[in-house]
């Protein structure tokens, strides 16, 4: 930052970059590009560049495959787990940064270690525990299980960006006669506008992009998620690569389309380590 | 989470007596009940849960009798599991390593002064961005030995005569997972130390500079531990969540050929579809200790945030 690049460091620089950027994007070209051709070209014609472009990929993937009803199971899924998340965080949050009480402390560790623990730790005692509630193969026990993810984290970025809001506009409500819950519902949450329209994104992509506890609690196509409906193209003896590509791209589009939109707050929201890997 | 509560409390209204304050504490806890019970039933509970199904025989409609250690003997004699453990071992040390490396690599190019770095920095976060199931499959389809455009750049330039199995043969496929978990994996190291770096002071750089002060020495002395506490949170975090990433493996090689690339989530995975759930806890919970200490690490460097 500090002195101005020589012309030769200029040029490594700027030829790392090209070398990185072609790492990057190489890989969503490909995806693209392929998501575009039939079978026999992927197979008879190998080539990098999209030959014989087609949409028939796209065409079979919603009118054969019925790639609509996991993208309807999905936005049921993560629409739901995101709006019960944040509203139930968004009051722990509140608790948590404004309030002082017993077992505050206790409350906020079991928060942050719930935060920590990955679903490939917890997803053998859960499929017994939904099995019992009978929720197995249903959304309904889909969402009550992403609350373990989703939960966690918009409390622990709620919290952060309730902590960057000064108190002094709810304590001058509070002096006017506004009671607590007044102060959080008509100041605090409207102030905390984009940080809960961050706090959705991060846990409605979460829940879109999951994987794992889908394929444990959807056994029945019609209640499959995007990420499970996706996972099952691959499983076939012959890989319909052009098909498969295709639900990928269409499963890429919405969350990443999300996250630009949200870019500022997921860079503040990243490097406050604040997004599962 | 004392730290920083502790400061927000000491921005708190000042309004005495006893039965205000009571009210408060109620207040407060009530609005913490649903989130605090949902993970008492939905963590906490499970985490326990798992501990005690990984000491009994239990199967799928059998609740099982307990067997003490009967489980991890069974582990411990079995090759898949030590397979499990070497593999899990290479995979989080070397893409922790490429992370860590590259990641500190490119931030520090990125906060050269270049042209577009809002740009760039867009970029940097596509692969991160991207679903991670997406990302794995995608990179399944550039390994495929047929359609997978490696093996047609490779065979294009005659560097190698036949097509090479990237997820198939017992060299090659520990590599092309940790290459794709890496792509997929170090946006978020990059992005992370970026906004670090921001934060160190120029003055530093620029007394540094005066006193005659070369650019290693520069990184060492200011740049380094200005970042030092990100790096650490960072690396803690993304090892707890590599760790136990189910995605990658599931989706390139399913922990195949032969057990060369099966990690713990997804021998878990399995031993969960083969319904004998007494061996798949047992599988998860012997990842248990490791994780815990990080975990622990990482809750006290969090709180200090």
């Amino acid at each position: 930052m500090l002195t101005r690049l020589t012309p030769p460091q200029k040029f490594a620089a700027y030829g790392l970059l090209v070398l990185l950027a072609l790492f990057i994007l190489f890989p969503i070209y490909y995806m693209l590009v392929i998501s575009l051709k039939t079978p026999r070209d992927i197979y008879r014609l190998p080539s990098l560049l999209p030959v014989n472009p087609t949409l028939n990929n796209y065409v079979q993937l919603f009118v054969n495959q019925d790639f609509l009803t996991p993208i309807r199971n999905s936005l049921i899924v993560a629409g739901a787990s995101t709006l019960i998340s944040v509203f139930i965080s968004s009051l722990a949050a509140y608790s948590l940064v404004r309030l002082k009480y017993l077992m505050r402390d206790w409350a906020g560790r079991l928060i942050l270690f719930s935060y920590l623990t990955p679903s490939s730790l917890l997803f053998i005692p859960l499929a017994v525990i939904i099995a019992r509630l009978q929720l197995g193969n249903t959304l309904h026990g889909l969402i009550f299980v992403y609350l373990t993810f989703a939960a966690p984290l918009s409390t622990w970025l709620l919290m952060g960006f309730f902590r960057s809001i000064p108190a002094d506009l709810e304590e001058q409500a509070m002096v006017d006669g506004a009671t607590r819950l007044g102060a959080l519902f008509r100041i605090l949450l409207p102030l905390a506008a984009p940080g809960l329209v961050a706090v959705s994104v991060f846990t409605f992509t979460g829940a879109w992009n999951e994987l794992l506890l889908a394929l444990i609690f959807t056994t029945s196509p019609s209640n499959w998620t995007v990420p499970v409906a996706v996972q099952y193209l691959i499983t076939g003896d012959v890989f319909r690569w052009g098909l498969i590509m295709a639900g990928s791209v269409a499963a890429a589009i919405p969350v990443m389309t999300l996250y630009y939109l949200a870019q500022r707050f997921v860079v503040q929201g990243l490097s406050a380590g604040a997004v599962k890997a | 989470m004392a730290e920083p509560i502790k400061l927000a409390g000491g921005a708190r209204i000042r309004r005495r007596g006893m039965s205000l304050s009571q009210s408060e504490g109620l207040l407060g806890m009530a609005l913490v009940a649903p989130v605090v019970i949902c993970l008492l039933i939905l963590v906490a509970y499970p985490f326990v849960f798992a501990i005690w199904i990984s000491f009994t025989d239990r199967q799928i409609g059998a609740e099982g009798s307990f067997i003490g250690l009967g489980n991890y003997a069974y582990l411990a004699g079995l090759p898949s599991f030590r397979a499990t453990i070497v593999n899990t071992l290479v995979l989080v040390l070397s893409v922790q390593s490429l992370k860590l490396v590259f990641g500190l690599g490119i931030a520090l190019l990125l906060n050269q002064p270049i042209r577009g770095r809002r740009g760039w920095r867009g970029l940097i976060l596509l692969p991160w961005a991207m679903p991670a199931f997406v990302a794995y499959i995608t990179w399944r389809l550039l390994y495929a030995p047929q359609g997978g455009a490696f093996n047609m750049i490779l065979i294009g330039l005659n560097l190698i005569p036949s097509h090479a199995d990237f997820l198939s043969s017992r060299e090659l496929a520990m590599p092309s997972v940790i290459l794709a978990t890496f792509w997929r994996g170090f946006p978020f190291w990059v992005i992370s130390f970026l906004a670090a770096l921001q934060t160190v002071p120029q003055e530093m750089y620029e007394a540094a500079a005066i006193d005659g002060a070369n650019a290693i020495q520069r990184f060492r002395h200011i740049t380094l531990p200005g970042i030092r506490h990100v790096i650490l949170v960072v690396t803690l975090l993304s090892t707890i969540w590599t760790t136990n990433s189910f995605e990658n493996v599931w989706l390139l090689t399913q922990g195949g050929p032969s057990d060369a690339t099966m990690t713990f989530p997804v021998l878990a995975y399995f031993g969960l579809q083969s319904l004998r759930i007494g061996e798949a806890a047992a599988v998860s919970v012997a990842m248990l200790p490791v994780f815990a200490m990080l975990a622990l690490i990482a809750v006290k460097m969090l709180q200090r945030d």
